[in-house]
Order: structure tokens, then C-alpha cells, then sequence
């Protein structure tokens, strides 16, 4: 069991050390590519902990996220306080809204529940992040910019120290990634993974559904409110556009893709939904053999992600990363009774 | 002591009664059995004990605290386990983590401190899987705790289910049906365990099952449920005994038994078989619920399959109707082999199956259900002969089917199945939680199918009303059939048919009884009556019995004797 987890530490650490250098030598916007990625993956994570885990559908953790980019980004220009305590106050407003929205899935399930999340992200979306009644606070759709923020007394600036942003955020990344794998396999990851399977069994033996299914949504909202309470500090402003409720539904639709069961699939996830639209609409347009104009700018990246979604369903109905991981573990497999074979017949 | 106390719950179910004021005392230490035909709300009980639904009225008490505001895991952390008629196994985990779940649930483990795997959690992880595979070994389990639950056949399925459920450390231990699906050998294991556990963990329990050979070895008393209510209670050797109970199981005793039907078989025993079933077998997934099934049905006859809960009879008329696919054997419908044909290939041939729960839309109108038919044929359909056999149909013709009662609904059903012109209609359950009134209007309707010389292949729980209707009847046993005959034979045997359902126990007496006074009437009963034995033995007793020239039930007695010296 230790060396399971010294493994995962390990993994985690090659893997931080590797994706922290590789966007250096790139220009500012794929800087800020990949720092949107792993905001991206952090939305994905969030829906891993809550889809994959305990089996809760939900349609608005983009407005989790959102949540989280606003409150922070608030309290940091407002107070003008250490971006750290804004980045709590971001993951804490998330977490309440969270349990908020967690309560009526203590009633609901499937489909229903799904509708009631995304009418809260259509809300929040219409109603409190472009609306004028908020607009005191939210800046309407335009939204804000914040020019500058402080982390441990040093000055930020968005487009100087992107690289630094984008190195905190995919070290944060990792810690929760190795959390909430490591949750899965512990006592508290089997309890929610016995909602998952049948709730009336966890019910009956013992599992406080209440407090389970809240602590869910709570934790799942915290997820993708850490990664939101970055935006900020990364875009240099917040507006609406990044949380809408389309947002949402990507989420959904990309874990879906990649495999809403497993960790490293939000992050899989996470550049895909960063890089691909940003590649389209840089080289998505040009003419071929010098006769024929194309355009595949990020219109196309629905249409794509539509295909995506319909082939992975078919083919590997577990999601990228979930049938990936199923061949490896089929070909080690055969490969270990084909060695014991060898060593039988030597 | 009385350790759980319930008293005058009842459950309603929008118009369905469920549970109508039922009492019942369980003492420590005690094995309790609840027994009844289906639906007589013996699940329901167990939902309202374990805090799943919410009884209307009535009160519970548990160790002589109210149960009433306690939520299921409340219920658990006082020490009411169950198990589930329907294996509710955390399917992805392994059968160790299914075990370490109620353990740490009970524990009051924080999810934090999990999660950054800190050595308290640590430390209580280790020991929740040392008691999980503990639990294993003495459960002899043990070699099946790394595999995935619903990797698992079902029969090992059951028994995790009470390993998971003895795993909590209950005081009082609810078994829905454990032994569903075991066959007489594993059931005899199954007791074997049940009363080991007692000894071991002290335990009190209580029992559903509709094995009754299982339920009189354990148990110490025993509740008989019917229609929602407590219609006998007592030790098991009275409650085996009690004309009230027997009549719950086979339905009222028929003063006249008709005799038409009996020329109808006799007009119909010349003609060409309509439904030929050799060899069958079927199950699902890694569990075979029916083997060696011999079956035919002629055209214009009513043939019934009788037998306990689980012995296969829904899953014969599933597999004949292509609903699942069967693994073994041939089934011959209407000189068509229909071996694994889809579905909608055997209804065209005249095929009308009307399943467990009836199989209708809710939302619908009764004229809608009734159209429906003739969309499935190609041309609109006159609906009027339906409501000429159902008057009640036309005055609710425009009411949505889901509002209807459950009589009505059936009827629907039977109707819809009369439009279609079928040359055989399977019906399974028909009258699975209706009241006796209704039951016997539905089997009234029955005969209407046979003026029209349309053949029909029953499942019934009313064993009585069923061989009142029919010509020939099967008795299923433990996946099989266990034995046949005409209806009026089988009527004239009532007791040992019961045999099926409380046992072979029930006859002991009366095989007595009748060795002695009337030695031509009891090898036949036997014959009935040893459907307890496995299909093997059976066949290789009635091979001895045709070379020695003698019935099998003679052979048994002569094998008995021996054993007896």
C-alpha cells in the first residue's frame, strides 16, 4: 500500500517536472494556452471527484468555476490583499455554492438532476455574472480587469509572469490529482464509491447519504473553484464568456470523451479543450494547393468534439483514457502468462 | 428479551395496500421466518425495518428505542443489517472492499485524513481488511476476495451479501430471500451457515424466503404475510400444518372442478404439438436458472406452470418468447424453429407474451394500448370485440392506463392480447398482487381464450385456480420440471402439489398415512413429491423403476427401508 503511493508521488513529481518546462520556449499565447489548460483540468477534476466517483451528473461546474474567478478576483482588487487569501476566499464561496446546489441531488437523480444544474448555470450565467442588478460587483459582461496583484508581496503582472502562474497552477494540479487518487482507493473513496454503485445498499450499511453527497458536490465545486480562482491572475481580467453555460456542457461532453472515471484523463482533457480551438484558429485557415480557401477556425471545435463524443461512445465507451489504460493493462497481462509460460516450459 | 418490536405499520402505495397493520416480535437471539405468497409485502416489511421507506402509520421499536426519525444508516450504526432480494453488491469493487465499506462507515473515518493517507487512516485500513478477509475465511470465501463483485455468479453474489451485512457487526441481521436461485444442496448449506452464524456472532434474524424447507430447518417461529397482512403465526411444525396457510400458497379449495376442460384436452390431444420445447436451458449472466425443460402446449389448450418462487418458470416463458436467448435445447413454435429468433420474429407467428407486470405503457389510454395492436400488424384493428369481453374497458377507454387498477390493467393487457389474433398467449404472474375477487374475474377471462381456440401458457402462484382453468400443468422445481399431468390429476393430488411450495416435509404425514391404507395412491404421490431430488437422480430412480417394473415412488420406499436398517 506505501509503495503504491510512494509510485503515485513519483509519477506525479516526473510529471510536474516534465510539463513544467515544456510551454517556456513557446510565444505568450500558448503560455497562456496551457495555463488554461490546467484551469480547464482543474473543471475536469471537479467532475471526475463527482461524476466518476460518486456518480452525481452535473451541468454548471463551469459556473463553480466562475464562482470562484469572481470571488477572487473581487477580493483581490477590492482589498487589494495577498492574492493567496483571495484564491480562499474563491475556493470557499465555490465550496458553499457546491453544498447549495448539492442539496436538491440528495432528492434528484440522473437526467432531472442534470436539468436542475444547468438551469443554476443558465441563472448564474443570465442573471448574476452578466446581469446589471449585479453589475456593481460582477461588471456586467464586459466584466473587469485586474492589473495587478500581489502573491507573498510580490508584484504580478498577467502577461509578464504567465510562466510563473501556469508552474503554481500545475503544482496545485498535481497535489490534487495524487488527493484524489489517493482518495479513491481509501475508506472515504469507497464510501462514495458505494453511492455510486447503489445508493440504497450504502444507505443500509451505513453511509450517511447526506452528508456524503453533499461533501461531494462541496469538494467537487472547491476542485473547480481553485482552478477558477486563477483565471484572474492569468487573463488579467474576468468576464463572463469563460464561465457560460457552454462551458459547462463541454466540461461534461470532454469528461465524457476522455474518461470521467479516471484523474489523469482531466488533464488529458484540460489541453485538448485549451490547445485545439487556439491550433484552428491560428492555422485553421490558408489555402490548399493554391486554388482552394479553407477556414476551420474554432466554430469547427463543436463540431469536432460532437464527432469526437459519438465515435469514443461507440468505440470506447469508457472514454479515451479508461480504454487506454484497459489495453495496457490486458497486454501486461498477457504478456506475464506468456513469460510464465517460458518459465514453466524452461 | 424482544429485541425488535413493530407494531401496526401499514404501507399504502398510491391505491395499493402494502402493508395493512402488521405486528411482529423478534426476541434476541431468535430466527424469525416471514413467509406468504408474492406480494404479500414481505419486502415492504423489510424496506420500513431498515428505514428504506417511510410506513404510514405504525410504530417500531429496535432495543426498545423508537426508530421512527432514524435515517437507513442510522438504523445501521444500531445494528440492522439486511441484505437485498435483488443483489444490490458494490458491482466495481472488489468483494474485500465490499466488506471494508460497513466496517468504516460505522467507524466514523474523516475524508481528509483518507485522502492524505495519514497513518490513523493508515492504520484503520489495514485492520478493516484484515477483518474483511477474516469474515471471508470463515464464510469460506475467502478465495474470492481480490474478484470483482459483479464478476461473480449470483449464488456467491447472496452469500457476500451476508458477509458484507455480517460485517457491520449487526444485532439483527434481515435475509430477503437468500436462498433464491440456490439449488436443494446449497440450500442445505445455506442453513447450515445461517445457524453457524447464530452460534458464532450472535445474531438475530430475520428470514423472507420462499424455500420452505430452508425456512422450517432454521427458523424458530414463523409469520405467514398475506395480502399485507399477519394471517398465522407459530412455531414451524403448526404453521406447516395450517389449513389457512396452505390455502394462502395454492388459493381456495374448488368445490367442482369443471369438466369441460377436460373434454376440451381430450378433443385437442390428437393434433400436431404448437409449441414444442426440448432440452431448453436459460439464465443470465454466469447463472443457469433453467435446464432440461421439456414442454409442449397444443393448439386450443390451457397448459399451466406451477412451482415456488425462483424455479424457473419466468425465465422458461422468456426464453421461449426470445427475450433471452436460450443456451441449450430447441423451441418449436408452429412448425417454425424460433431457437434464439429476436423477439418480434415469434410474435408475428402468432406468439403474445404478456409479462410479470404487464408490460404497458402508463401514460397511454386504454383505446391507445388497444391501437397499438394494430399498428404492430400492419392494419388498423376493430376494437370492439375487446370491449365486448371486458364491458369494463369501454367506460374507461379514454383513461390513461396507469391510473387504472391493477385488475384493470391486466386486463388491458389480456385484451390487447386478444386483438392480436395469437395462436398462443404466455401469461406470467397474472395475478401477482391482486386481490382474490379479481383474481378469479381474470381467470374467468381465461376461458375466453379457449372459445376462441386460442392455446395459453400460464405462470400462476394461485396453483388452485390455475388447475381449475387448465388441462395439463407442469411442475417447476429448482430449474426443472419436476413432474406433469392433467389438471385434474394434479387437483386430485392437492396436497402433494403443496409439496412443491412448503416442502416435502408438508407430506411426511400423509405419505404415512397413505403407505399404510392405500399403497396404489402413494407411489404417484411420491413421484409428485420428489421434486426435491435433482433432476439426475430422478432420471437414473425412474430408469431402476422401469427395469425392476415398478413405479419410482416404490423404489424410493424400497431404498428407504434399506437405509432406515
Amino acid at each position: 500500500m506505501t509503495s503504491r503511493l510512494m509510485v503515485r508521488i513519483c509519477v506525479a513529481l516526473i510529471a510536474f517536472t516534465v510539463l513544467a518546462r515544456i510551454p517556456a520556449g513557446f510565444d505568450v499565447g500558448f503560455q497562456f494556452d496551457a495555463a488554461l489548460a490546467v484551469i480547464l483540468g482543474f473543471g475536469l477534476l471537479s467532475l471526475v471527484l463527482l461524476t466518476g466517483y460518486v456518480g452525481q451528473v452535473s451541468l454548471c461546474q463551469a459556473t463553480f468555476a466562475g464562482v470562484g474567478a469572481y470571488a477572487a478576483g473581487m477580493t483581490a482588487s477590492t482589498f487589494h490583499v495577498d492574492y493567496t487569501v483571495a484564491i480562499a476566499v474563491g475556493v470557499l464561496a465555490a465550496f458553499t455554492l457546491g453544498v447549495v446546489v448539492g442539496l436538491p441531488a440528495l432528492r434528484l437523480y440522473g437526467i432531472t438532476l442534470a436539468i436542475v444544474t444547468l438551469g443554476i448555470a443558465l441563472v448564474f450565467d443570465r442573471y448574476v455574472f452578466q446581469d446589471r442588478i449585479f453589475s456593481w460587483f460582477t461588471g456586467g459582461s464586459g466584466g473587469w480587469r485586474v492589473d495587478s496583484a500581489t502573491v507573498f508581496g510580490l508584484q504580478m503582472d498577467s502577461s509578464k509572469h504567465l510562466m510563473a502562474a501556469y508552474i503554481v497552477l500545475l503544482a496545485l494540479f498535481c497535489v490534487v490529482a495524487l488527493l484524489m487518487v489517493n482518495l479513491h482507493s481509501s475508506g472515504a473513496g469507497r464510501r462514495f464509491r458505494a453511492i455510486r454503485d447503489s445508493e440504497l445498499a450504502a444507505a443500509t450499511m451505513g453511509v450517511n447519504l447526506t452528508r456524503y453527497k453533499l461533501l461531494a458536490f462541496g469538494l467537487s465545486a472547491g476542485i473547480a473553484g481553485l482552478g477558477g480562482s486563477f483565471y484572474p491572475l492569468v487573463a488579467g481580467s474576468v468576464s463572463p464568456q469563460p464561465f457560460w453555460v457552454f462551458t459547462s456542457l463541454q466540461l461534461a461532453a470532454i469528461a465524457v470523451l476522455m474518461g470521467v472515471r479516471y484523474v489523469p484523463a482531466a488533464f488529458l482533457g484540460g489541453a485538448f479543450m485549451a490547445f485545439v480551438p487556439d491550433v484552428l484558429t491560428r492555422f485553421g485557415h490558408g489555402t490548399l494547393f493554391g486554388r482552394y480557401s479553407y477556414d476551420i477556425s474554432y466554430d469547427w471545435f463543436q463540431i469536432v468534439v460532437g464527432v469526437l463524443l459519438i465515435v469514443q461512445l461507440i468505440l470506447l465507451p469508457d472514454g479515451v483514457w479508461g480504454d487506454l489504460r484497459m489495453r495496457v493493462m490486458h497486454a501486461r497481462s498477457a504478456m506475464q502468462a506468456v513469460t510464465r509460460k517460458r518459465v514453466r516450459v524452461a | 428479551m424482544t429485541m425488535l418490536r413493530v407494531r401496526d405499520i401499514s404501507v399504502r402505495f398510491g391505491g395499493i395496500v402494502a402493508l395493512d397493520g402488521v405486528s411482529l416480535d423478534l426476541n434476541r437471539g431468535e430466527i424469525l421466518g416471514l413467509i406468504g405468497p408474492n406480494g404479500a409485502g414481505k419486502t415492504t416489511l423489510f424496506n420500513c425495518i431498515s428505514g428504506v421507506i417511510r410506513p404510514d402509520e405504525g410504530s417500531m421499536f429496535f432495543e426498545g428505542r423508537s426508530l421512527r426519525f432514524a435515517p437507513p444508516h442510522e438504523r445501521a450504526r444500531r445494528g440492522i443489517a439486511r441484505t437485498f432480494q435483488n443483489l444490490q453488491l458494490w458491482g466495481s469493487m472488489t468483494v474485500e472492499e465490499n466488506l471494508t465499506v460497513p466496517m468504516d462507515a460505522l467507524g466514523r473515518r474523516n475524508t481528509l485524513s483518507d485522502a492524505l493517507y495519514l497513518p490513523f487512516s493508515a492504520y484503520a485500513e489495514r485492520a478493516s481488511h484484515e477483518r474483511a478477509r477474516a469474515i471471508l475465511h470463515v464464510l469460506d470465501l475467502g478465495r474470492y476476495a481480490n474478484a470483482l463483485a459483479a464478476d461473480l455468479p449470483a449464488g456467491i453474489q447472496r452469500r457476500v451479501e451476508i458477509a458484507r451485512a455480517l460485517a457491520m457487526r449487526p444485532r439483527l441481521l434481515l435475509l430477503d430471500e437468500p436462498a433464491a436461485g440456490l439449488d436443494a444442496q446449497e440450500t442445505s448449506r445455506l442453513a447450515d451457515l445461517l445457524r453457524a452464524v447464530r452460534e458464532r456472532f450472535h445474531v438475530s434474524m430475520l428470514l423472507v424466503d420462499h424455500d420452505m424447507s430452508l425456512v422450517m430447518r432454521v427458523c424458530d417461529y414463523v409469520y405467514v404475510l398475506d395480502f399485507g397482512k399477519v394471517l398465522a403465526k407459530g412455531r414451524p411444525s403448526a404453521i406447516r400444518n395450517d389449513s389457512k396457510v396452505v390455502a394462502a400458497y395454492l388459493g381456495e379449495e374448488s368445490k367442482e372442478p369443471s369438466a369441460q376442460s377436460n373434454g376440451a384436452a381430450a378433443m385437442t390431444k390428437s393434433d400436431a404439438p404448437l409449441l414444442e420445447v426440448t432440452g431448453l436451458a436459460a439464465g443470465y449472466g454466469h447463472l443457469e436458472v433453467v435446464r432440461d425443460v421439456n414442454l409442449t402446449v397444443r393448439p386450443g389448450e390451457v397448459v399451466a406452470c406451477i412451482g415456488a418462487n425462483g424455479a424457473g418458470k419466468t425465465t422458461t416463458l422468456r426464453a421461449i418468447s426470445g427475450m433471452i436467448r436460450p443456451r441449450h435445447g430447441r423451441v418449436m413454435f408452429g412448425g417454425h424453429d424460433v431457437t434464439g429468433s429476436p423477439a418480434e420474429r415469434i410474435s408475428r407467428l402468432g406468439l403474445v407474451h404478456i409479462p410479470e407486470g404487464r408490460g404497458l405503457f402508463p401514460r397511454l389510454s386504454v383505446e391507445d394500448t388497444l391501437r397499438l395492436v394494430s399498428n404492430s400488424t400492419g392494419h388498423e384493428v376493430d376494437l370492439a370485440p375487446a370491449f365486448e369481453h371486458f364491458p369494463r374497458l369501454r367506460e374507461r377507454r379514454r383513461q390513461a392506463v396507469g391510473t387504472l387498477s391493477g385488475g384493470e390493467q391486466q386486463m388491458v393487457a389480456l385484451a390487447r392480447a386478444i386483438l392480436a389474433r395469437p395462436r398462443l398467449v404466455m401469461v406470467d404472474e397474472m395475478s401477482q398482487g391482486l386481490a382474490p375477487t379479481v383474481v378469479r374475474q381474470l381467470f374467468e377471462i381465461l376461458r375466453v381464450f379457449r372459445e376462441q381456440g386460442i392455446a395459453v401458457l400460464l405462470v400462476e402462484q394461485f396453483v388452485e385456480s390455475a388447475l381449475n382453468v387448465a388441462d395439463r400443468a407442469y411442475v417447476f422445481e429448482h430449474g426443472t420440471i419436476a413432474s406433469e399431468g392433467s389438471a385434474a390429476e394434479l387437483r386430485r393430488n392437492r396436497k402433494l402439489v403443496a409439496g412443491s411450495y412448503l416442502g416435502t416435509a408438508v407430506d411426511e404425514p400423509a405419505a404415512h398415512a397413505n403407505g399404510n391404507g392405500h399403497a396404489k395412491l402413494d407411489p404417484d404421490l411420491l413421484e409428485v413429491v420428489s421434486v426435491k431430488v435433482p433432476a439426475g437422480l430422478k432420471r437414473a430412480l425412474e430408469d431402476r423403476a422401469e427395469t425392476d417394473g415398478r413405479s419410482a415412488g416404490a423404489v424410493v420406499m424400497d431404498l428407504l427401508e434399506k437405509v432406515e436398517r
